[in-house]
């Protein structure tokens, strides 16, 4: 009941949180220099559409009643028309929700996961060289510069090896083919998904290697691990059964924080592969000067990130017993 | 002997810690190595003035090869070859150490500066300013930096170089600001404040004269890692288009690769950026843990128990 508390109480400093950034964001676009009214009306449309469209923002009136105008519209969903697109705002960022979080989940997961295994195995060999190996394997991945990194996995493995597509998510051959079942369609879109996920791996694992590392050594001075070995305990169940999930709970934190580093680093990668997810239109929007799509990818992952920091803060509590809301 | 105890105490004790520091920085790997890869970077950008000096055609922005129209391999005349308009790589390459240096310093003294006194504002006044101030750390914390930049240029056009640090140190304070926030607070319960306030000096004062001398070597700590992401921020924003186009940066040229269609034919022209802007992240990144291991004492403890 304590965490039901919780929840609610972060859901309304979200809740807040939002507000202000959706109040920023609206003073940023009918502040700025130039004509805010050019930036949310499309230069190609007709003149009754145009006039609709500028009731409809309320862009006559003063500035505050343009601002609820606004906020009615977002929370109606009416965020207008993509410039280059030509469809609706809401149309686009709901078709290309899931592919980032496709792509973001699995490759969070999949770096938690391998980072806190090697981080138990470089703490195991202390000093040792496969310690010296992984924890300087994990400080180089750590710090690549990944657009880089990934312009050089497609020059190696897509454009050399031809192992993998170069861009996109889906081959078009597989995707219009009537006969492609499910799994066909599944395995097209893994296939396009390995460099893009590996790019994001091998960025993400290294940090949460370096600090499995070193709380595993911390955690292994507890007084409770010393009483397990008092008991006669194997030293690998030690390790893997009384050190190891506590020492995992750093990551789970560290995952949080990184949050916003993370979601930069997917708008590359999603750039750089031509993933068509949020993160790509967000930056193919504002380097074409659409300023509803470009508005509203802002806020949607602005909401990701937000919701995403309150779900890292109730599995910590689920995995941590001793935290109490 | 007296005369060598006397030579000791004249050493001052900062000078004392100083060399106790340096000398366990030195022993460190990561230190060492993170050092010497920055002395180099260093070198790159005091060379950086040389080839324009030698012919005109060596400018890393406006200099071009008058013989080559497109993008060449390595050859005597230019080491790393040519871009796409037949300016030299090598001079680019030079001129791109100068540029990191110059943001990533510059942004990460100007966001902890900026850390530093939102830090002390906080923890020293309390109640409403110290939740207004955190609640707004707490929230540009969670921003991710290179997509705001990103629609801050979508609407005031293209930035210039100083813009985007500014930019990046507007959104990089918050880490610090917590951190010196928890100093100062318990600061403030110690005597020589309370001695402060009774002799009748202001909040400013305070804030300024005593406060600050104690936080700031602790908000220097978090330099390195601030450095490493403005220059991360940098380049990302460059190589997707929204660099400052009068500055040649490592993320620039980047971005001439990518954009000419050139990463599959010229890896001469698409490694050597990439290859530095990730030493230099990476030796700041270890030259921020060697220090962690300096200051923090226990880190040492375990190092030393091997």
């Amino acid at each position: 009941m304590e965490l039901r508390r919780f929840i609610f109480r972060r859901l309304i400093q979200i809740f807040v949180i939002f507000f202000v950034i959706l109040t920023v964001l609206f003073l940023l676009f009918r502040l700025a220099p130039g004509d805010p009214i050019s930036r949310m009306i499309d230069p190609d449309m007709t003149t009754e559409d145009a006039e609709r469209l500028r009731e409809q923002l309320g862009l006559d009136e003063p500035l505050w009643v343009q601002y609820v105008y606004y906020v009615r519209n977002f929370f109606t969903g009416e965020f207008g028309t993509s410039f280059h697109y030509g469809q609706p705002v809401v149309k686009i960022i709901w078709d290309r929700l899931p592919n980032t979080v496709l792509l973001f989940t699995s490759s969070i997961i999949l770096s938690a996961f391998v980072g806190v295994f090697l981080g138990k195995i470089a703490s195991w060999h202390k000093g040792g060289k496969i310690d010296s190996v992984l924890t300087i394997g994990a400080l180089v991945t750590h710090t690549v510069f990944l657009p880089w990194l990934a312009l050089i996995l497609i020059w190696v493995f897509a454009y050399k090896l031809a192992w993998f597509p170069i861009t996109g998510m889906v081959s078009e051959e597989v995707w219009l083919d009537p006969e492609a079942g499910i799994v066909a369609k599944a395995l097209d879109v893994f296939h396009h998904m390995a460099l893009p996920l590996c790019t994001l791996f091998l960025i993400h694992f290294g940090a949460y290697l370096l600090i499995m590392r070193s709380s595993m050594l911390e955690t292994l001075k507890e007084d409770y691990i010393l009483t397990a070995r008092a008991k006669g305990l194997e030293e690998r169940v030690i390790r893997n059964r009384h050190a190891a999930p506590n020492a995992a709970l750093p990551v789970v934190t560290s995952i949080g924080l990184s949050l916003a580093f993370s979601i930069n680093g997917g708008a590359l990668t999603e750039t750089v592969f031509t993933w068509p997810g949020i993160g790509r239109e967000l930056v193919f929007s504002v380097s074409h000067n659409d300023y509803p799509l470009a508005q509203a990818s802002f806020l949607l992952i602005a909401i990701v990130v937000l919701l995403s920091n309150l779900v890292v803060d109730v599995l910590y509590a689920y995995l941590d017993p001793r935290i109490r809301y | 002997m007296e005369r060598d105890g006397h030579k000791n105490k004249t050493r001052s004790p900062q000078l004392e810690r100083f060399l106790e520091g340096w000398s366990i920085f030195v022993q460190n790997p990561l230190g060492k190595i993170g050092l010497t890869l920055l002395v180099c970077f260093g070198l790159m950008a005091a060379c950086s003035f040389i080839p324009p000096l030698l012919d005109p055609m060596y400018d890393p922005m406006t200099g071009v090869d008058p013989l080559i129209t497109r993008s060449v391999g390595p050859s005597s005349a230019h080491w790393l070859g040519t871009d796409f308009m037949g300016r030299d790589i090598l001079s680019q390459l030079l001129a791109g150490a100068r540029v990191a240096f110059m943001v990533g310093v510059s942004a990460a003294v100007m966001s902890i500066l900026l850390g530093c006194a939102i830090g002390m504002f906080a923890g020293y006044m309390g109640r409403v300013v110290d939740t207004l101030l955190m609640r707004t750390a707490d929230m540009i914390m969670v921003m991710p930096t290179l997509l705001v930049v990103l629609i801050l240029s979508s609407l005031f056009g293209q930035l210039n170089i100083w813009t985007i640090v500014l930019i990046i140190a507007l959104f990089r304070w918050p880490g610090v600001s917590r951190v010196i926030r928890a100093q100062t607070l318990s600061l403030k319960q110690r005597p020589f404040i309370e001695a402060a306030k009774v002799a009748g000096a202001s909040h400013m004062r305070i804030i300024f004269m005593h406060i600050m001398p104690n936080v700031l070597p602790l908000a220097f700590l978090y330099m390195t890692f601030r450095v490493t992401s403005a220059i991360i921020i940098e380049a990302a924003l460059a190589f997707l288009g929204f660099g400052d186009p009068g500055t040649v940066s490592w993320g620039m040229m980047l971005q001439w690769v990518w954009k000419t269609g050139h990463m599959f034919r010229a890896p001469y022209w698409l490694l050597p950026p990439g290859l530095c802007i990730s030493l230099i992240t990476l030796s700041f990144y270890m030259l921020g843990r060697a220090m962690d291991e300096v200051l923090d004492p226990r880190l040492r403890k375990e190092a030393e128990a091997e």
